[in-house]
């Protein structure tokens, strides 16, 4: 049936031009552009910007590794740490990385399960961004503990010590199970989107050693009618698998304080409201890495302004949820009577360390509200130093809950303050060469952009479009 | 043919299996039947050389070659075992042994029980045994025990720098000895410390004899001679000329009979001589039950804000050379009252006119002291003149105070002359030889003596000292003197009791005793220094068999019935009349014409004891510094000298750098405002800035004494103070003054006291209803597992024999931090460096937090001491993930270190902030490396000239100290408990080695079915047994008559953060004032308590419902 055999009363008008959804990929770029252009920054020379980006941070994680080395041989002293502020940039370091892994999983996961199809375009390097930051915040816990070799000691491993099993009770021994079940799920996770795509580039490669590597990790990938369908389910699954995880992680790694009875920290707010800041701060540093590499990799047209708009109104949303749980946070603490309580938020806002405060008030509150103006969220300028402020504010969030909390509390002779060493600034600018450097790699050697997935969202893909399907030959 | 080989000799193991009966049989016809039947390893079934047995032995072979070649690498270490061929009597290995002896210090000696380790002393304590004494001691005698493993200490003779052969030098003293018989000690000077010592004075008076023309001096740098001059002045007979020996008085102050004290520049529970003594004294007043029981009071007028003051009831704070002028308006007042010694009014009348400003504080401070006739004390402190103590002694005779609160005991002390007459006669050429035991003029003799240069002028200088020190170093010939513990000798108590100075140990290096090395300098027949003490002795002893008497009184530590009566003399107007014509009348101080103290330190005392690590990381009770001195002002002081000390409570603390000038001479150091300090007053405490030190001591402040005059020894006026720049870093152990008007301390005035005997409780938080359980108990946070009742309805805490509970009375505790000491050398604790201190990394198990209440230029002192709290629902616990910090059944909180891998989370969630963390290994680091900036990698250091990582893998346990340090250091180290690496948190123990030594013993007394409880008073914690005041008391809950018990019943008792339901076994008694109404200065509530009210609070009523009973078997009971 055409559609001129239809009476034209019954003829359906094509939406508003306004109403048309902005298309996923600009410029009707076809499938093979995106498969090339995609895989011209892995297939072509190696450009001199990767280098020069790649050098430093290389560097910078060698640092890494000698202020590891250097702080076990000596001992966690040579951080700032003290007392009673026995946690210092560690773990405010760990909870920072971990909450900038929770985007990846929530945009390929969550978003998944919610048919989001904007998400094709960033899932894949903010999932290699997940992966990679949780890799950042697992060397702290397992580092910043006095005698690193006996780090086995949290795991329920048998032994011959007594038998002594880890304690159940303890918030650390929560996160040890929740962080490694986030990171494995997630690396799987990641690796099956993969396979499709290491399929292309294998089926691209012109080097042997490339065409085996590839080959390798695409497991015989051949694209037929079984492998997608069982694909698409384990996807799917690991998808579902996935969603408990990325709430799960960081409501547990909130619970190290919430558990605690310091004021400050001992507060049933702590879950959601954690999970909205990690989510936050996940989206802040997706955009912080996708906005210059849209224009560096040339890939304006697959991740979109309308891409961008769409994660500056997620960081919108979660940064008004952070603001809310601040201000919840002042109002229980007034509404507790408990002097204590009062105290440590009082403070927060003008003790010593007011200034740390004002700073996370200033860029975990305020500056998502500028994502308010569509022109605000269209420049691409602002809303990578934006982004950037985001980053910030969430380490100063976990600075102004950690420190700020420790630094004074119950009694006032302990009352002290915080500062950190070189040790302590060398080894947090390490996690970023080690970060940089992974994540360097991954351009490199692997497709950033799902090329399987955004093809699956163009127009060419739907066969109801007229750009798309198989024209010929119609439907019998 | 063949032979048939007999049957294998070996033993056959496990059961037999047989095919057939001809095999069961085995008869010599079935064997042959099997040789011929199978042929094919048959044999090997009778064959003993076997195949199969020969790669037995073989594989066997190799396996021992190799576990023998693989296991030379696993052995432990070759020890050579030199087992008792007969065991000492009385020995058992592993088993402290315990001696009496005592500690030597200044005029008089401290009766000490030390403890001995496999023959090592590791711990000495007050002599519970000793009359009137309780068993405490001060910092200084704890952390004695430090000195004699201190590797600086001077190990060998030395002449003109050069190590000498022990003999050598004894040929030297021999040599003396002629040289001095032949010209009867023409040329022959002493110079010596003070001393008790019967022995030495003995040997004194010989010397002096064999060469008359030989003279004697002595010298302290912190002299209390003055009080045994004084008491001698006022009471005493007079000096007597020519004899070697010159009558002196001891006073002896009884603050337990005293229930009025006034201290005139007193630090009697701080810096004062035999403060432990005092502060048992004092805190026998303080001691009180119910609100009706009697209370003493305090007044004390000082300059310096000391213990003292921050335990007064009532404090003046005036420039110290106010004093003399309050001590004679309170004189004269005192007088007028009570109308004794009449005559003395109208002299005093000349030297009273500028205490006018304090008219009414002293007026009714007299007033109050009349009321108390025959229970009122006046003590005046060494840093005054002899005229005030005369004064002071005035007012005790008019109160009747001579034979109760004061005692005077008469004594002889050898004469002598002093440092200034020394000088003149060297500086006229006079001294040939001089010899010098123990005192270390060249760094703590008055400036103007300029005494290294003077010294010089002497032809020989002969030294006997601890320390190659600064006098050491400037002498000719310098003899290594002996630790008190690895000597010989004997001294006299402040009531003149007799006590022995035993050794616990051999000399551990090329030391000379004291008593030898005078005895051979004089070429003395005797020169054994046990033959010396006992020849003594036999001259001291009573009835009885001699030789009886000697063992009980090395056994007992005293001789009993050895102090001289105390006489009743009356006072002396005339002594004192002419004393006060000595006094100038004071110029008034101002910012530009400062006064200036010069004060013992409360840690190093004169820099005796500089080079001790357990003293350096002490903080000074009051000021909380650590590892040096500063330069004490008043706010207001600061302020007119526009000098900017701004607190930031920073880690990183940096004060001005300023140069203080007296006289011409300066010094610099760092400033530092103390509240309560006296206005234009500079404190400068002695001590510190050493010329040359030891590793501990080296670059740790200024030295105070280079601007010290000789004519004014402990103030001056006219002082100068210039900013010179704002650098200087500072470690101080707490950095916030205020308590915030939280109710941690709690305390209020007596008649607060009495309107609401529970007021303690009644600071309670206020609590919002639902939060407690069916048994009337707060619902914890943390649920402790052994809480749960089993099947029989009793938790397993129920069961046990024991609930460790300690109680600490704040009425009592004065502050001197003994406890803190004790507990460092009990419990093996490493000292840190400043460096670390800045990050508050410090490791005392137990603090004491101080706090300030009022205003900055006046505030009450409030101290408390603060440690593991043993919380029976522990917050530390619960978030362990590895189960480091866990429960036991009779309520300590342990700590095993073993399993602890530092996730640091228990101090995070402990509210008292009382865990300790080894950030780095500070029980391995060199000595050197205290000082920073910050640890080296052992990685990149080398030790010794080795790789620090082949050291530490060669012997971990001395890691990468060096040699010295680690032989000596080692020593001190109580081996029942573990000394922490790096990487684990550590705590308070309760002193659990002690008390499972006490369990174990009443375990072995208690026989199969007998009684395991142990019994009340058995266990002491190192701090409770250090505890002069007997503040902190340890002991069972479970028995309702323990004292801890009856303690915990009290109504004073409260719990500090009891909102947070931990319920700590450690509860506080509180702090009770008793002001004088009448006094200008009283106020209805104590500063804090006042604070407390300004936050909106108000005494609660916590009935019987709410109450949470004292003790633990209360608390029981309560429950059902």
């Amino acid at each position: 049936m055409s559609e001129a055999a239809l009476p034209s009363s019954i003829k359906i008008a094509p939406p508003p031009a306004e109403l048309e959804r902005e298309p996923l990929v600009r410029n009707q770029r076809g499938i093979g552009w995106l498969s090339d252009q995609v895989a011209a920054i892995m297939e072509g020379k190696t450009p001199t910007w990767w280098w020069m980006a790649f050098v430093p941070s290389f560097g910078f994680m060698s640092l890494l590794g000698a202020m590891l080395i250097y702080q076990i041989s000596v001992g966690v002293g040579v951080w700032g740490n003290n007392h009673p502020v026995m946690w210092g940039w560690d773990i405010i370091n760990f909870v920072w990385w971990i909450g900038i892994g929770h985007a990846g999983t929530l945009i390929s996961a969550i978003l998944f399960l919610l048919r989001q199809k904007w998400r094709t375009a960033v899932n894949r390097a903010a999932e290699a961004m997940t992966i990679f930051a949780v890799m950042c915040a697992g060397i702290y816990p397992a580092l910043h503990v006095g005698r690193v070799w006996f780090d086995w000691w949290l795991f329920p491993i048998p032994n011959s010590n007594g038998p002594v099993w880890p304690q159940f009770r303890s918030p650390l021994m929560w996160d040890v199970f929740a962080v490694s079940t986030y990171f494995t799920v997630s690396a799987l996770f990641w690796y099956v989107g993969l396979i499709p795509d290491l399929a292309v580039m294998r089926d691209r490669a012109k080097t042997t050693i490339r065409k085996f590597l590839y080959g390798l990790f695409a497991l015989g990938w051949t694209g037929s009618n079984r492998h997608w369908s069982n694909y698409e389910k384990a996807y799917l699954i690991l998808a579902g698998l996935s969603t408990p995880l990325v709430l799960s992680v960081h409501s547990i790694v909130s619970l190290d304080f919430a558990v605690s009875q310091l004021p400050g920290w001992h507060t049933t707010i702590f879950p959601p409201y954690f999970v909205a800041g990690a989510i936050f701060s996940g989206f802040g540093m997706v955009l912080t890495l996708l906005v210059p590499l849209r224009k560096i990799c040339k890939l304006e047209d697959v991740i979109t302004m309308r891409h961008i708009d769409v994660m500056c109104k997620v960081t919108l949303a979660t940064g008004s949820i952070v603001g809310y749980a601040y201000g919840m946070e002042f109002f229980i603490a007034w509404y507790s009577g408990s002097p204590y309580e009062r105290f440590a938020f009082i403070n927060r806002a003008i003790g010593p360390y007011a200034w740390g405060y004002w700073i996370m008030i200033g860029c975990n509150v305020l500056v998502p509200q500028l994502f308010w103006w569509k022109a605000i969220r269209r420049n691409v300028w602002i809303v990578f130093i934006l982004s950037i402020l985001v980053n910030i504010g969430m380490w100063f969030e976990r600075f102004v809950i950690i420190v700020i909390s420790l630094h004074r509390e119950f009694l006032p002779s302990n009352w002290s303050y915080f500062k950190p060493t070189w040790v302590d600034i060398c080894t947090f600018l390490g996690t970023f060469g080690l970060f940089f450097t992974m994540f360097l790699l991954f351009l490199r050697f692997l497709p950033m952009i799902a090329i399987s997935e955004v093809k699956g969202v163009t127009p060419q893909a739907d066969p109801h479009h007229p750009l798309g399907g198989a024209k010929e030959g119609g439907h019998h | 043919m063949k032979t048939i080989p007999p049957p294998c000799p070996e033993p056959e193991s496990g059961p037999q299996y047989w095919r057939s009966l001809e095999q069961l049989s085995d008869s010599p016809q079935f064997r042959q039947w099997v040789e011929r039947e199978f042929p094919h390893g048959a044999g090997e079934m009778s064959d003993p050389h076997s195949r199969r047995h020969f790669m037995r032995i073989m594989a066997a072979s190799f396996l021992l070659a190799g576990a023998g070649g693989m296991g030379s690498g696993c052995r432990r270490p070759e020890e050579k075992i030199l087992p008792f061929g007969k065991a000492p009597e009385n020995y058992i290995h592993g088993v402290p042994q315990y001696f009496a002896t005592s500690r030597p210090s200044r005029g008089t000696a401290f009766p000490l029980v030390a403890r001995s380790n496999d023959g090592r002393p590791t711990k000495v304590e007050g002599n519970a045994q000793f009359p009137g004494q309780a068993g405490g001691t001060d910092v200084y005698t704890q952390a004695s025990i430090l000195d004699l493993y201190d590797p600086d200490r001077s190990l060998k003779v030395t002449q003109a720098g050069n190590t000498r052969k022990r003999e050598a030098g004894i040929d030297f003293l021999a040599e003396l000895a002629r040289k001095g018989q032949s010209s009867l000690g023409a040329g022959i000077a002493f110079l010596s410390d003070r001393s008790s010592s019967p022995s030495r004075h003995r040997l004194q008076s010989e010397i002096l004899a064999k060469w008359p023309a030989a003279r004697w001096f002595e010298h302290e740098a912190v002299d209390f001679e003055v009080h045994r001059e004084a008491a001698r002045a006022a009471f005493g007979p007079d000096p007597s000329g020519a004899t070697g020996m010159r009558p002196v008085v001891s006073p002896v102050y009884r603050l337990e009979k005293a229930s009025r004290i006034v201290t005139l520049d007193a630090d009697i529970l701080g810096s004062e001589e035999e403060s432990a003594r005092l502060i048992q004294g004092y805190a026998h007043g303080r001691r009180l039950e119910k609100p009706t029981d009697p209370l003493s009071r305090l007044y004390a007028v000082e300059s310096l804000m000391t213990l003292t003051g921050g335990n007064a009831d009532h404090r003046l704070r005036v420039v110290p050379s106010l004093v003399p002028a309050i001590a004679a308006r309170l004189a004269q007042e005192v007088l007028r009252v009570t109308g004794a010694l009449g005559e003395a009014v109208s002299p005093l009348s000349g030297v009273a006119g500028p205490a006018s400003a304090h008219e009414k504080w002293i007026v009714e401070c007299a007033k109050d002291l009349a009321a108390h006739k025959g229970s009122s004390l006046v003590v005046a402190g060494y840093r005054q003149p002899l005229a005030v103590h005369l004064m002071a002694h005035a007012i005790n005779a008019a109160l009747g105070a001579v034979g109760t609160t004061l005692e005077l005991r008469p004594l002889m002390a050898p004469a002598s002359g002093s440092l200034p007459e020394l000088a003149a006669l060297l500086n006229r050429g006079q001294v040939d030889t001089l010899v010098i035991l123990n005192d270390n003029p060249v760094y703590s003799a008055p400036a103007d003596l300029d005494w290294a240069s003077t010294q010089r002028k002497a032809k020989t200088v002969v030294r006997l000292g601890f320390y190659q020190d600064e006098t050491g170093l400037a002498a000719d010939w310098h003899f290594p003197a002996t630790h008190y513990l690895e000597s010989w000798s004997d001294g006299r108590t402040a009531d003149g009791t007799l006590v022995p100075v035993q050794p616990l140990i051999a000399p551990l290096f090329d030391g000379v005793m004291e008593l030898e090395f005078l005895a051979r300098l004089a070429g003395l027949p005797v020169t054994s220094a046990y033959e010396i003490v006992r020849t003594t002795f036999k001259a001291q002893s009573l009835a009885g068999d001699p030789e009886q008497a000697w063992k009980k009184f090395l056994h007992d530590g005293y001789l009993e019935g050895s102090a001289p009566k105390p006489v009743a003399a009356s006072f002396k107007v005339s002594a004192l009349v002419s004393s006060l014509a000595s006094l100038t009348p004071p110029a008034p101080a101002s910012a530009e014409k400062l006064e200036v103290v010069f004060f013992r330190d409360s840690r190093v005392d004169d820099g005796r004891q500089n080079n001790n690590g357990w003293l350096q990381e002490l903080p000074d009770p009051v000021t909380k510094m650590v590892w040096e001195n500063v330069v004490l002002l008043s706010q207001k002081t600061a302020d007119d000298l526009k000098l900017q000390i701004v607190d930031r409570e920073d880690n990183n603390l940096r004060v001005p750098w300023v140069r203080v000038i007296l006289a011409g001479r300066n010094v610099e150091g760092p400033a530092w405002i103390q509240p309560g300090m006296a206005d234009h007053t500079v404190g400068l405490a002695l001590g510190y800035g050493r010329g040359k030190a030891g590793r501990v001591g080296q670059n740790t402040g200024y030295n105070a004494y280079k601007i010290r005059p000789a004519g004014s020894l402990h103030r001056a006026a006219g002082a100068q103070v210039q900013f010179l720049e704002n650098l200087h870093p500072l470690s101080t152990t707490q950095n916030h003054w205020a308590m915030e008007g939280r109710p941690i301390v709690r305390e209020a005035n007596l008649e607060q006291f009495k309107e609401r005997p529970d007021f303690a409780k009644g600071m309670n938080m206020h609590e919002p209803p639902g939060l407690r359980g069916k048994d009337g108990q707060l619902e914890p946070l943390y649920q402790n597992p052994l809480d749960i009742p089993g099947p029989d309805g009793k938790s397993p805490r129920d069961r046990a024999t024991h609930a460790w509970g300690m109680s600490i009375d704040l009425n009592t505790c004065v502050g001197c931090s003994a406890c803190m000491i004790a507990c460092q050398g009990e419990n093996n604790i490493p000292i840190v460096g400043k460096n670390q201190v800045s990050r508050n990394r410090e490791m005392h198990w137990i603090r004491l937090d101080r706090y300030y209440a009022g205003e900055v230029a006046d505030p009450q002192m409030i101290l408390q001491p603060m440690l593991c709290q043993h919380c029976e629902s522990a917050p530390c616990e619960n978030v362990c993930p590895v189960n480091a910090t866990v429960h036991d059944e009779e309520g300590l909180n342990v700590m095993a270190y073993n399993r602890c891998v530092g996730t640091r989370y228990c101090s995070n969630n402990c509210p008292y902030k009382v865990r300790r963390f080894n950030y780095v290994d500070y029980n391995r680091r060199p000595l050197h490396l205290l000082a920073g900036p910050f640890y080296t990698t052992p990685l990149l250091h080398s030790t010794d000239g080795e790789w620090d990582l082949i050291r530490w893998w060669k012997n971990p346990d001395r890691g990468i100290r060096p040699d010295d340090e680690w032989e000596l250091l080692k020593l001190v180290k109580n081996p029942d408990v573990t000394v922490r690496m790096r990487g684990v948190m550590e705590k308070c123990t309760f002193c659990v080695q002690r008390i499972e030594q006490a369990k174990i013993a009443q375990k072995v007394k208690a026989g199969p079915q007998g009684n395991i409880e142990v019994p009340d008073g058995t266990i002491k914690t190192a701090c409770e047994q250090a505890c002069p005041s007997g503040a902190i008391v340890f002991g069972n809950m479970k028995d309702p008559n323990s004292r801890v018990s009856k303690l915990k019943a009290q109504q004073r008792d409260y719990t500090v953060l009891e909102f947070l339901a931990t319920k700590p076994r450690i509860t506080y008694l509180a702090k009770i004032r008793n002001p004088n109404p009448a006094m200008p200065d009283y106020a209805k509530s104590p500063g804090s308590f006042k604070e407390w009210e300004g936050m909106g609070n108000k005494l609660g009523h916590h009935g019987a419902a709410h109450g949470t009973p004292g003790g633990y078997a209360a608390d029981k009971k309560g429950a059902h």
